[in-house]
């Protein structure tokens, strides 16, 4: 497959400039880059779904037109997207089926292609249920569903798009051999990543793209980790490495034995024990789905543990309400930006002021009357302070990147001088950049004495910055380590239930 | 209560439900390709002004029901158009259907009837009885000798359910109404299923409409859809987006229908505007002891762009 001086622009703005771009038989061609470095844009257009302004596209060295997703299909081009391409109210079998084309007929013969999907599964280890419906199963599996899906409608060529995001360490080593095993059948993965560990251990070949345009394609070897990171922001940005503190200072939340909803294993808490002390960083670890959510949701006050206690600054909490949590000094960066953390269509400036509109700063009359003109102020020093990427403060919040979003929450957060910050996954789908200012920000709140509660199903986010790490399994705390020098293997093996 | 009012029940409540039931299914198939229509209403009043006149014109109440079917796919282009093709609201394009298609419906009796008083009148379509069933005593004379339609809806009932269960088709086209997405990258014409879905609707739609004019009361007035085409909507939900659960709906409001006008006809002094409400304050009732817990299609209701960043 050849890809040759591609470019696709929205109005103005090119997301893609002059991309160039080969994949051999056989090999694993690694693209990276940074958001909106235009992995994501290239790769729709491969697939059909958007249509390049200019530019050529090659198969076994013929020239061909993809203009509907349908034509990609045919051609043998199957994409496993981030955001899995699932239809949750079907089952793994009707997912696998839908779209079907090889076969003639009006009605699904299930049986025959139930064999069919099987035998295919079996080829590649994807050990996939075919009966079970999408939310049943975990997400591990249900990235096996997308590959055995691609698959099945005969692909050649594999896009995979982040594929590690929602996998523990062992989940992705699982999904590494069924790489190996598809290249050792001829089949070609392009494989989108910015997890530089991965990335070097799988690639044949990177890519490196940039603001839409490519920097280089280099082999594998060429450069280390730091070299790659470096190539791809365009600048140098030198490895991290925080202090872990051991502060004995006061704590701030503590949970005993505390149940939610314990008989579900994917959205509930088991005898929950934690406490946070000020000035320190307690991290859970963990694979998504295995009660973050439930204990996001019960430290902030959404929801009343159905046994247990929770202490706030050593005084047991008995009204379980988000208002009452807030004015005891806890806030929140929730795991969902765009539907807990934000009003998409509010501005930026009015996001940053939404739980403090009745402060005489910002409003005359406990809230009556706002002072648009001060709110304004305070947002642009805001934007200022947090680098916020905007035209102007006046602009939706929608309408900013992922991590320009994220540093207006984690503004909003921190400006309100909490006693505890629960972080729960605050960098997803950040980009090195910003994952980098979120660190930095969490670390010196840190610092100053805030207590952070840090939810994450990064492992390696979880190793950099927690000061003490506990394992969540199945809504259970299955162990507590230190932060200093853990115990790698045995964290990773907690995280299954091992 | 004796049989003959048993029996007269049944034989209303089977004439009552089958409007119904068609504006449902046409409903149905808009919903699962994400298409919540709520004109439903106007396009019944327009399939039903259209149903009578041409039945009245040329004698042929078959051709009075296919050219209401096509009169309410002919409107519903506006709302397919609008929200398919614009991405505009559901909602707003409904509604505005719904006061449209009426209005236009009644602008085009007058100006074909003129404003007189005097009432046109059409033969109505006659039962078929089938042959060997009807003979089952009792239930064979009230089933099984209906008007060619009402074997042709339950004909549709049954071709619904096995088409979104068990064919390819079936299956792709539900995934437009969950995930337009998924379905596009797997090759399905997201678009072209909402316009079909939309056909499907406006057809269906119009047909029950034409049904009142030409299966159930021999004659157009206005208003005559009385509410159909929301409680179809109720009983789409109702019936949990499948067909057989959409039939038991409709047998259900078919027969709140049928018995409010068996009420009626006795005399319990009380004002007959009472037992008017019966069908409505069911539907009522009915959405709010289900509502919360129903989920329909995922994607219900919600534009498709296919260059969305």
């Amino acid at each position: 497959m050849r890809m040759e001086h591609i470019s696709k622009r929205f109005g103005d703005f090119y997301a893609n400039k002059d991309v160039s771009l080969d994949v051999r038989k056989g090999e694993v061609h690694t693209l990276l880059g940074e958001n909106g470095a235009g992995k994501s844009t290239l790769m729709n257009i491969l697939i059909g779904l958007y249509q390049p302004t200019e530019g050529k596209i090659f198969l076994k060295g013929r020239e061909v037109r993809i203009e509907s997703p349908s034509q990609a299909v045919k051609l043998g081009i199957g994409m496993v997207h981030q955001h899995f391409m699932l239809v949750e109210a079907m089952t793994v079998f009707d997912n696998i089926v839908l779209g079907d084309k090889n076969h003639k007929g009006i009605f699904i013969d299930k049986e025959a292609r139930k064999r069919e999907i099987l035998a295919l599964s079996e080829k590649y280890g994807l050990d996939v249920q075919p009966d079970r419906l999408i939310t049943e199963i975990s997400v591990g599996e249900q990235q096996r569903v997308e590959i055995l899906k691609a698959l099945y409608h005969g692909a050649e060529l594999l896009i995979l798009d982040e594929p590690s995001a929602a996998l523990t360490d062992i989940e992705v080593e699982g999904l590494f051999e069924i790489m190996n095993k598809l290249i050792s059948e001829g089949k070609s993965i392009i494989f989108i990543s910015h997890k530089m560990r991965e990335v070097l251990r799988i690639s044949d070949r990177i890519t490196i793209l940039r603001a839409g345009e490519v920097v280089t394609t280099v082999n594998r070897g060429e450069y280390d980790g730091q070299g790659l990171a470096n190539l791809m922001i365009g600048r140098e940005l030198s490895a991290s490495q925080y202090e872990k503190k051991d502060s004995q200072a006061e704590t701030v939340i503590e949970l005993r034995g505390a149940e939610f909803n314990k008989e579900s294993k994917h959205n509930g808490l088991n005898g929950v024990n934690l406490s946070v002390r000020k000035g320190e960083i307690v991290g859970i670890a963990g694979v998504d789905g295995n009660g973050q959510t439930q204990l996001a949701q019960l430290v902030t006050g959404v929801i009343r543990p159905d046994q247990g206690e929770v202490s706030l600054k050593n005084s047991k909490v008995a009204v379980f309400d988000p208002d009452n949590f807030i004015r005891e000094g806890v806030t929140h960066v929730p795991e969902d930006r765009n539907l807990q953390g934000l009003i998409g269509d509010m501005t930026i400036a009015d996001n940053l002021v939404l739980r403090t509109t009745d402060k005489a700063e910002f409003s005359s009359g406990g809230g009556l009357f706002l002072k648009k003109g001060r709110i304004r102020n305070y947002a642009r020093q805001m934007a200022k302070k947090y680098d916020i990427r905007c035209t102007s403060v006046e602009q939706d919040v929608r309408s900013l990147s992922g991590g320009n979003q994220q540093k207006v929450i984690l503004a909003r957060e921190l400006e309100a001088g909490p006693d505890l910050l629960v972080a729960a996954h605050p960098t997803r789908g950040l980009d090195i950049g910003a994952t980098r200012f979120v660190h930095d920000e969490m670390i010196q709140a840190r610092d100053s004495g805030v207590g952070i509660l840090l939810i994450s199903a990064d492992f390696d986010e979880i190793l950099e910055m927690s000061d003490r790490i506990l394992v969540i399994f199945e809504g259970q705390i299955m162990g507590e380590y230190s932060g200093k020098n853990p115990p790698i293997e045995e964290i990773s093996l907690a995280m299954t239930g091992k | 209560m004796n049989t003959a009012f048993i029996a007269n029940l049944i034989l209303a409540t089977v004439r009552m439900a089958i409007p119904l039931l068609l504006i449902s299914l046409g409903e149905l198939y808009g919903q699962r390709a994400g298409m919540v229509n709520i004109g439903l209403e106007g396009l019944a009043a327009i399939g039903s002004l259209v149903g009578f006149l041409v039945s009245f014109v040329t004698g042929s109440n078959w051709l009075g029901l296919l050219c209401g079917a096509l009169a309410g796919v002919a409107v519903n282009m506006i709302y397919a158009f609008a929200t398919v093709t614009l991405c505009a609201d559901h909602t707003v394009y409904g509604m505005a259907i719904n006061i449209f298609a009426p209005a236009l419906a009644s602008f085009i009796y007058r100006v074909y009837f003129g404003s007189g008083s005097e009432l046109s009148q059409i033969t109505l379509m006659r039962g078929v009885a089938i042959p060997g069933l009807k003979n089952i005593p009792f239930f064979g004379d009230l089933l099984f000798n209906q008007t060619p339609m009402v074997y042709i809806t339950v004909a549709i009932v049954i071709f619904t359910a096995i088409f979104f269960k068990r064919t390819q088709a079936g299956l792709n086209y539900k995934a437009v109404g969950e995930h337009p997405r998924a379905a596009a990258t797997l090759g399905i014409s997201v678009i072209r299923v909402k316009y079909l879905a939309c056909v499907i609707c406006g057809a269906l739609a119009g047909i029950g409409g034409a049904y009142l004019t030409t299966c159930y009361s021999n004659t157009y007035t206005e208003g005559n859809v009385a509410g159909r085409g929301f409680i179809a909507l109720a009983a789409v939900i109702f019936g949990r987006w499948t067909s057989g659960g959409i039939l038991l709906a409709c047998l259900f409001f078919g027969f709140c229908d049928a018995l409010q006008i068996r009420l009626q006809v006795g005399s319990f002094g009380i004002p007959y505007q009472f037992f008017q409400m019966i069908p409505y304050i069911a539907t009522i009732v009915v959405l709010t002891l289900i509502g919360a817990k129903q989920a329909g299609p995922k994607a219900n209701g919600k534009p498709y762009r296919r260059e969305q960043r």
